[in-house]
């Protein structure tokens, strides 16, 4: 207990420091913004945004849940393989301390650390959002997204950003998870085979659908079920909300898997 | 705590054996270890301080089993680790890393663990750099955290791998007399180049080479090892190519050279008294004098 509480401190305290945590979802919004046509702006247009607070809230939490985990992702790929490669681990594993509870402690303090400016960013909108159109249910909304949609999506991606660089160089990581995250999350499923409206996105479609009952700004999408002709489709029952619970479990089982497959390389390389 | 070592072999993965078949025993007080480049200190080192799993063999410090999960956690209790290739969270201050590196190893009361971070930071002279961050420390400044950082717990066990690398002399001299005073009841192994460091605070030393042991006993046994062996050798030829070169003097008439070599290397040479170095020279060449307490008795080993 103790090893994991110290770990996370630290991984926290280390990683929520780094100049970049903050420059890198900073950027990216202001990219956004500027590149135009998206909900950041159209919020605060009557003309434009959804009549249904619930609708923009989540399609908020959508929005910035595909955009801002890119930066998180990357950011934490250095995060495990620089104890080794700042020959601190040698310090750390003669230490009584479960090599498992600071890997978990560093897997939390690191992932919390980096969602600080993702959910201050999202929190902030929000609330803009809500002062600005008098709709305090807004907030509970978005509090309700933030835990189904981004906890278990950032936890997801968090794990496999720890782990990969243990296998490829952490900027090869950095290269293949960008190009994954648009492959399936942009691309349709028909053009090729993607995890987008399957159990296992990351962006939460099951939620989306069954939770929050969301089809899109425009109420026009479908974000989890099957799709006629493409492949996973075994991964894509029609949404409920028992299948809605079950993907999140999915997305946090597979983390752990991840996390501790990456324990085990990690071991058994330097014994 | 003493430590016993019984058939120790570490093969890495690529087949190298850098510990071959080892069997020593280390008493209480300080303890030395010398070896060349790749003998095997810095693998035996971390077998003993629980990272690297042996291949086989057999290890107790004092009366845990490290082959077994619950003996190594305990062994780690008790340990102060320093590595050779040390390294520190650039990002944290030294203060802030000694208290990280000290609740990993247990010391949950907060008030206690400020006190004992605050003492060593004193011990080593890094007080009035506690608050900065480890970014800009140089590699001695690194070097001290370090040694704190293995003395956090008052460790029963020490094992302090090449610490005086990088240390200038007034701190090395003080980090070697801290540690003589430290060892009093408990074990302290330590590993370095520097034969006289071992000269200065160790009673007995072990010599490994290719990962097995090729001599162990008092620092003066593995001195007289070079007895009748060192010669004085003034040319101004060139250098005698017989034994090992100790050092190389300009001289009036010539080089005065020191040698290490079983019979004179020149007409004329000059028997010296041997000192630690010469003998560490001997035994590493494999010339050191038949001892009268051999590294492990004839016959046990096949
Ligand atoms: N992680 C490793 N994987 C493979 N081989 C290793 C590893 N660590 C050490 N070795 C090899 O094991 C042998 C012993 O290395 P070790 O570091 O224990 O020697 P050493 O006595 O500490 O040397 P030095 O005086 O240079 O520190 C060397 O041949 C080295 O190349
Ligand atoms: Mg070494």
């Amino acid at each position: 207990m103790t090893a994991f509480v110290a770990s996370l401190r630290y991984e926290f305290r280390m990683q929520v420091r780094k100049r970049t945590v903050w420059i890198v979802p900073a950027l990216t919004l202001v990219l956004f913004v500027l590149i135009g046509g998206s909900l950041l702006r159209d919020l605060f247009d009557p003309a434009e945004r959804p009549v249904d607070p619930r609708t923009a809230v989540v399609g908020l939490a959508v929005q910035l849940n595909a955009l801002l985990s890119i930066g998180f992702g990357c950011l934490l790929a250095d995060r495990l393989i620089r104890d080794d490669r700042l020959r601190v681990a040698s310090i750390l594993d003669a230490t009584p301390a479960s090599p498992r509870a600071r890997l978990l402690g560093k897997y939390v303090g690191v992932a919390a650390a980096t969602a600080i400016p993702v959910s201050v960013a999202y929190f902030g909108f929000a609330a803009a959002y809500a002062v600005d159109t008098g709709e305090p249910r807004a907030l509970g909304w978005a509090l309700a997204a933030f835990g189904a949609l981004f906890i278990p999506g950032l936890l997801f991606v968090a794990a496999f950003a720890l782990a990969a660089p243990l296998v490829m160089p952490a900027p090869l990581f950095r290269v293949l998870f960008v190009g994954y995250w648009l492959w399936g999350n942009v691309v349709s499923p028909d053009m090729m085979p993607t995890l987008a409206r399957t159990l296992v996105h990351p962006l939460g479609g099951y939620p989306l659908a069954a939770f929050f009952d969301f089809h899109g700004i425009d109420g026009q999408d479908t974000w989890a079920g099957p799709i006629p002709g493409a492949t996973l489709n075994a991964l894509r029952p029609d949404p409920t909300p028992a299948l809605a619970w079950l993907s999140i479990v999915l997305l946090l089982i597979i983390a752990a898997a991840v996390l501790a497959g990456g324990h085990a390389l990690r071991t058994r390389r330097i014994r | 705590m003493r430590i016993e070592i019984s058939g120790l072999t570490k093969t890495y993965r690529g087949g190298v054996a850098a510990i071959d078949d080892l069997d020593l025993a280390v008493p209480t007080g300080m303890f030395g270890l010398l070896g060349a480049n790749g003998a095997g200190k810095t693998t035996l080192m971390r077998i003993l301080a629980g990272i690297v799993r042996p291949t086989s063999g057999r290890v107790t410090v004092g009366e845990h089993d490290l082959g077994t999960g619950a003996g190594r956690t305990a062994v780690q209790r008790d340990l102060g680790y320093l590595p050779q290739d040390l390294g520190v969270y650039p990002d944290l201050t030294a203060r802030q890393f000694l208290d990280y590196v000290a609740l990993l190893k247990g010391m949950d009361d907060r008030t206690v663990r400020r006190r004992r971070v605050g003492e060593l930071l004193e011990v080593v002279a890094l007080t009035e750099h506690a608050d900065r961050r480890l970014r800009g420390f140089s590699g001695g400044m690194r070097q001290r955290v370090g040694i704190a950082q293995a003395l956090l717990a008052d460790p029963q066990l020490l094992i302090v791998d090449e610490p005086t690398a990088g240390l200038d002399p007034e701190e090395r001299i003080r980090f070697r007399t801290l540690l003589s005073q430290f060892a009093g009841r408990r074990t302290v192994l330590l590993s370095t180049h520097i034969v006289d460091d071992i000269g200065q605070t160790c009673q007995e030393v072990a010599v490994l080479a290719k990962g097995r042991l090729i001599f162990r006993g008092t620092v003066e046994e593995l001195t007289r090892r070079a007895e009748g062996q060192v010669w004085s050798v003034v040319t101004d030829g060139p250098a005698p190519t017989e034994g090992t070169v100790v050092s190389a003097l300009p001289h009036d008439d010539g080089m005065r050279y020191r040698i290490v070599a079983p019979s004179a290397p020149r007409p004329g040479a000059r028997l010296l008294e041997p000192g630690l170095e010469d003998g560490y020279l001997a035994v590493a060449a494999g010339r050191g004098n038949a001892s009268r307490h051999p590294a492990a008795p004839p016959g046990r080993r096949p």
